[in-house]
């Protein structure tokens, strides 16, 4: 009886030594788990069928956040739209902006597209620099890197565990990659047409060209004006793909593909944003066989 | 012969060792030459280094306005501005003499307090600049200026807590109170241009937004539960306004919780407690409801109700009142939505109309995420002018812009 009453203890002293992050989205939320493995309970913010930049900021989500030990972000202004304002009122210090518990995943890796000049007059964009750096598998391994050290210093009772398991990530991820980078260089130089700004760090990557985006400037719905653009640089230019991303309106896209014969291809933007796109691996290869048919 | 040939020798191979001796002097002298051209190339590159780097050094020298630079400690600013076009059926010097009948008179020693959309023909609202800074690890300061075209307000300064443990919060200034659900949000952030009609008859034009402390605390449950109480001034004259002494406490617990992952619920109920004029208890009963569905990423239908109920002692005997609104928004996408308000006080004075109420229907159209114009039409069957009930049919149309920092979407 009594060695049940302890291993009762230890099991419950275990599991409320686990530590609490909550990630905002999915794909943060599975590089987390590989990391930190059963040290740590991990919930996601996001629902990966919505545009990241739009999340709904539910009440739901206060509670979560109230009792969160760290919290992973995108940061790079994806989040400004939504996450502020349930930050403020979980009334949690341990995860405020700078405070110990706050990672912001887009310090760890090296931004693109960041604007010389900053101005709404061109749309919704990023003084940052494009926060869409998860659509590239290359900067995974360093983001998981941030999130090993960050658990190492506030539990550093697992700090070997954290760092054990980031290698075995990382060797296992770079083996992904190189599987990875030799089916998208089949695919080198393919022109493609985005509806927002959303894959750059792939392409830039894997030397795909970016004709157009439907989207006239970033946030601002596609004009009638601009859709006709996006079909004259089309033909001029022999491109036969369109990207779509799950959570935008698809009739602008169907209208050019059957102006053009383009195909229109809905790409995942995130860990589970359609069917298949489960785990990190998966949502990379959908990407890489819708892309590279 | 002998020496002969040894001779020779010697002095083929003189000439031999002196032949080598030669090569290797060429290549010595063609190995010297070429560290000689590599030094002098090191050389030159680090003399153009050195002249940029102490030419950097003199404009550093020449900068020094830079030392104490604080521009990146600038707070968070945004300007938000809004004005409109009014067709009224009533003109602008009659308007401005209107009353809720039970719920207030026209005093014509006072001037008339209309925020928005007094004049039939175009008004501009006001102008506000809304400013947030963090203070400290302890505190952030945020500040709202309301300016209208001849006044200046503070409509909001305060200052709340950042390290506070155990899910409080604390907040200390001039703030809106988070009693109700519509009460702590700013004009510019309505569905509708006008005040809902019960928070214009209990709590008057401004809400309820007064000096004083309030608590919040997040509840560790797993649904969200959040209890709040704040000690205020109590300079609100519609319902309060004891000015012995400060006189009002508010109490309000908001929860929210998701039917499905699409459907989102938020709840909360209210009470303000207070001394009115007379010095005699007024009480004041909020209830609210939400019920928000997401169709996708940008389109929403939101359902919201909010009823008010009033209890207020005075030399005359109690006095019981009380109205409600709820309204439907649909959000089609992110340019377009619309929507349709309904809203009565349908308690009163005993002497007093009980079917006093108003309709109003908008039409929203955002041509970018800042940038809003709103058509809105409204039947009002709420006023008075002097002795008469006259109703009020209203066109609208208003613009709203919100420049600078990047101000987030609440729930």
């Amino acid at each position: 009886m009594k060695k049940i009453l302890w291993i009762f203890a230890f099991i419950t002293s275990w599991t409320f030594a686990q530590v609490n992050v909550v990630a905002s989205y999915t794909y943060l939320g599975e590089i987390t788990k590989a990391i930190g493995g059963d040290d740590v309970n991990v919930k996601v913010l996001a629902s990966p069928k919505l545009d990241p930049h739009f999340i709904i900021p539910k009440p739901s989500l206060i509670p979560t956040l109230s009792r969160a030990d760290m919290l992973v972000a995108n940061g790079a202004g994806l989040e400004i739209g939504w996450l502020p304002p349930l930050l403020r009122n979980a009334n949690n210090p341990k995860i405020a902006i700078g405070s110990q518990g706050f990672v912001d995943a887009s310090q760890a890796v090296a931004l693109i597209n960041k604007p010389a000049t900053v101005s709404r007059a061109y749309g919704d964009v990023h003084p940052e620099g494009n926060p869409h750096f998860s659509t590239d598998p290359h900067n995974i391994v360093p983001i998981a890197r941030m999130i090993a050290n960050k658990l190492s210093n506030l539990d550093p009772q697992h700090h070997s565990a954290y760092q054990n398991r980031l290698a075995d990530f990382t060797t296992k991820w770079n083996a992904f990659l190189t599987q990875f980078d030799s089916k998208m260089h089949s695919c080198k130089g393919k022109k493609v047409v985005q509806y927002h700004q959303l894959y750059n760090y792939l392409f830039n990557r894997y030397g795909i060209k970016i004709a157009a985006t439907i989207e006239p400037l970033p946030g601002i719905t596609p004009s009638s004006k601009h859709t006709m653009e996006v079909i004259r640089t089309m033909q001029q230019q022999h491109v036969h793909t369109i990207l779509q991303d799950p959570y935008h309106e698809k009739k602008s896209a169907s209208f050019i593909a059957s102006k053009t014969g383009a195909n229109v291809k809905v790409i995942p933007h995130d860990v589970g944003s359609i069917e298949g796109t489960e785990t990190l691996k998966t949502f990379y290869e959908t990407i890489a066989n819708l892309l590279c048919q | 012969m002998i020496k002969k040939i040894v001779g020779l020798s010697f002095a083929a191979s003189a000439t031999l060792f002196a032949q080598s001796d030669l090569e290797q002097l060429k290549t010595q002298l063609a190995q010297q030459q070429r560290i000689i051209a590599a030094l002098q190339q090191r050389l030159e590159e680090l003399e153009t280094k050195q002249s940029s780097a102490s030419a950097a050094a003199t404009a550093n020298v020449q900068a020094p306005s830079s030392t104490f630079d604080q521009k990146s400690f600038l707070p968070d600013i945004a300007l938000i501005l809004n004005g409109s076009a009014v067709g009224r059926n009533v003109n602008n010097s009659t308007y401005e003499s209107y009353f809720i009948p039970g719920f207030g008179e026209f005093d014509p020693q006072e001037e008339s307090e209309i925020p928005y959309n007094k004049n039939r023909g175009f008004n501009f609202n006001y102008a506000e600049i809304a400013m947030h800074s963090t203070v400290g690890p302890y505190f952030d300061a945020d500040a709202v200026f309301h300016l209208h075209p001849d006044e200046f307000e503070i409509e909001e300064a305060y200052i709340t807590s950042r390290a506070f443990p155990y899910g409080l919060r604390a907040k200390a200034g001039k703030f809106l109170s988070d009693f109700g659900r519509i009460n702590p949000i700013h004009q510019h952030a309505w569905d509708f241009t006008s005040q809902p009609l019960a928070y214009e008859a209990i709590f008057g034009a401004e809400g309820l937004n007064d000096a004083g402390v309030q608590l919040q605390w997040i509840l560790p449950t797993d649904a969200y539960l959040m209890a709040g109480v704040e000690a205020l001034q109590g300079s609100n004259d519609v319902s309060f306004g004891d000015i012995e002494k400060n006189n009002l406490y508010v109490g309000y617990l908001k929860t929210g919780t998701d039917l499905t992952d699409n459907t989102t619920l938020l709840g909360g109920l209210s009470i303000a407690h207070g001394k009115n004029e007379e010095g005699l208890d007024t009480d004041v009963y909020g209830a609210d409801l939400t019920f928000k569905m997401m169709l996708d990423s940008y389109s929403s239908l939101a359902w919201q109700s909010e009823l008010l109920y009033r209890d207020k002692d005075t030399s005359q005997g109690d006095q019981d009142q009380a109205g409600y609104y709820t309204q439907l928004v649909y959000d089609y996408n992110q340019n377009w939505a619309t929507g349709i308000r309904y809203e009565r006080l349908y308690k009163n004075l005993a002497d007093m109309p009980h079917d006093l109420d108003r309709t109003s229907a908008m039409l929203e159209y955002k041509p970018f995420e800042f940038s809003k114009f709103r058509l809105q039409y409204a039947y009002d069957r709420s006023k008075m002018f002097g002795d008469e009930r006259k109703n009020i049919s209203e066109i609208l149309l208003d613009f709203t812009i919100e420049a600078g920092a990047h101000g987030a979407h609440a729930f």
